[in-house]
């Protein structure tokens, strides 16, 4: 017998928690769902489940609390489910280490999505094995030559700059994965780079217009508003 | 506040002595002075706040008067006549100006405060009367399918249940709209904004957009040059986003062109449908929230009126301008102005 995916739902609205466990049973995970705050550290330290779905508004402590503790002892993928919309409460929960982030209201395709995308990276070991493996990435028409450091669309060479390459690379290495403007920065450029993502985004803004045929309607990096940048799952 | 009103005073104040001085060697009588610092203590409770400046003006000009341009000079005489009267004249001049000045900024406070309120009270009237529908259909579908299971057959169902959850996509989109009235505070100015590409911006309302419109064409036009544009990024999406489901909505519009582009300091975005236009006799009032409550479109209940409301006074805020036309090929334009802080001849600084 295949052994399912165990998924810990911490949730304190019981149908939210509900319909959630139903999808991902419906869908091949195994489901526990906790209610408060205690509730989940106790089930985290216990049954050490594969994926943690996790609502930053519980009734005994704050979401930000268990990220902090789990952070302290396990890499286990984290997605925060929040009602927050505000691009702060976003970059604060993936700095203080959530894998990704997904807002109420959302689709169950996209949650599934997320899910996979969180446990694959977990599957695959950090950043990227595929990478480690051959040197490159794939997805679609868009490939980055680690070896070569060259970014390649459609099988010919865009010539990035090296600002422009080293954005590219490290996305790649984290691709489907939201990364936000600080820790790009702080990787591009340093722990004691200027905080200021305006040079980011300049450089981003010519990637694009090499790498995307519409700036508008990008193919393989987006954009999360506020909060930073996500390059496609590879291929 | 304090020190502006203490520097207008002791600078009007030094005006009218330094008038006083230029005007005493053509008349001798001084009997000007009295009447210019009378002036200055008008001025001075007219151009301060409360009472103190303006009382300490009319005793500093009194005093003046009677120690500087009354004979005998440069000796203070309270026994010459007619002084009570002035020092009372000037006293009462200057606290009636206060008084007056006080209660005509106590009243424009109070007209603004009663027409925000009047705003707040428009738009929660309309937004009870909007959500209390889609709650009824949502409630009603749902029981219909718990309680008669076993008579609906499957096409049914899916039926009801599709209609649960438009409308309550429908409510996600309220709320969202209200959202972004919170965020937007009490007044104009409390936006927080930040240099955003507008071709994300777009790429963003894009994809939150074809989640919802699938079936929908929408060609994005992206500006040639990066263009970067001071705004609050998650107010503009609202905004797009509202005109954008407009369209697909009440023009029943099949492609879409939403775009982007630098015109002299400012960002235009445009939105051009191809769908049935705005009816010619709604155009003038289109995005005053008092539209509420008429419903020309063909269902009331989804009328544009909170959407249109809400997103000119985020593009105000912003300080841009939002303005709507029927093309002449047919279906709406809608267009809105973002300063970009930017002199419209230099080339953006990269």
């Amino acid at each position: 017998m295949k052994i399912k995916d165990k998924i810990l739902i911490v949730e304190d609205e019981a149908n939210i928690s509900g319909f959630i466990a139903a999808i991902l049973a419906a869908n091949g995970y195994d489901t526990m769902t906790a209610g408060t705050g205690s509730e989940a550290i106790s089930m985290i330290t216990s049954h050490c489940p594969d994926l943690i779905l996790l609502d930053l508004g519980l009734p005994d402590m704050d979401g930000g609390g268990i990220l902090q503790f789990v952070r302290e002892w396990s890499t286990c993928p984290i997605i925060v489910v929040s009602a927050r919309n505000h691009e702060r409460d976003k970059v604060e929960a993936l700095d203080a280490g959530a894998d990704d982030y997904i807002v109420k209201p959302f689709g169950t395709s996209e949650l599934l999505a997320r899910i996979r995308t969180a446990i694959r990276h977990t599957r695959t070991h950090l950043p990227n094995g595929e990478i480690a493996q051959s040197g490159q990435f794939r997805a679609r028409g868009l490939a980055i030559d680690y070896d070569k450091h060259q970014v390649l669309v459609d099988g010919v060479n865009v010539h990035l700059t090296q600002n422009e390459y080293k954005l590219v690379s490290l996305l790649g290495k984290y691709a489907g994965r939201v990364l936000t403007y600080d820790f790009i920065i702080r990787q591009l450029w340093g722990p004691k780079a200027k905080n200021d993502n305006q040079i980011l985004r300049v450089n981003m803004a010519n990637i694009r217009r090499k790498i995307e045929k519409n700036p508008a309607q990008p193919e393989y990096i987006f954009t999360e508003i506020g909060v930073g940048y996500r390059m496609i799952d590879p291929d | 506040m304090r020190w502006r009103d203490w520097a207008v005073t002791a600078g009007l104040l030094l005006l009218g002595y330094g008038v006083c001085s230029a005007l005493l060697p053509f008349d001798q009588s001084g009997g000007f002075a009295a009447m210019i610092f009378v002036l200055m203590v008008v001025l001075i409770a007219r151009l301060t706040e409360g009472y103190a400046c303006g009382v300490a003006a009319s005793f500093v000009g009194v005093i003046c008067v009677n120690y500087v341009f009354t004979y005998p000079y440069w000796q203070l005489d309270f026994t010459i006549s007619g002084y009570p009267l002035t020092f009372l004249s000037m006293l009462s001049v200057s606290l009636i100006v206060s008084a007056l000045t006080s209660q005509i900024k106590h009243q424009e406070q109070l007209r603004a405060e009663t027409d925000r309120e009047a705003m707040r009270a428009n738009l929660l009237r309309a937004v009870s009367h909007d959500l209390r529908t889609p709650l009824t259909s949502i409630v009603g579908s749902a029981s219909a399918i718990l309680e008669n299971d076993a008579l609906l057959t499957p096409q049914q169902k899916t039926a009801l249940l599709r209609s649960v959850r438009d409308e309550a996509q429908w409510l996600i989109r309220m709320v969202e709209n209200l959202l972004s009235i919170t965020r937007m505070g009490d007044g104009d100015a409390h936006i927080h904004k930040e240099l955003e590409a507008a071709e994300e911006v777009l790429a963003s309302v894009a994809a939150k957009f074809q989640k919802r419109f699938g079936g929908v064409r929408l060609v994005l036009t992206a500006p040639q040059e990066p263009l970067f544009v001071p705004m609050d990024a998650i107010l503009v999406e609202q905004v797009l986003l509202n005109l954008l489901e407009n369209a697909a909505y009440h023009g029943k519009s099949t492609c879409i062109r939403l775009s982007a582009e630098r015109r002299e300091g400012d960002a235009v975005f445009t939105i051009r449908d191809n769908g049935c236009g705005i009816a010619p006799e709604l155009l003038p009032n289109l995005f005053s929230p008092s539209r509420q409550g008429q419903t020309h479109t063909s269902d009331g209940r989804r009328n544009m009126g909170i959407g249109l409301s809400v997103c000119s006074s985020i593009v105000r805020a912003h300080g841009g301008a939002l303005a709507a036309a029927n093309a002449r090929e047919g279906g709406a334009v809608f267009y809105f102005t973002l300063p970009t802080d930017q002199p419209s001849t230099e080339e953006p600084a990269l």
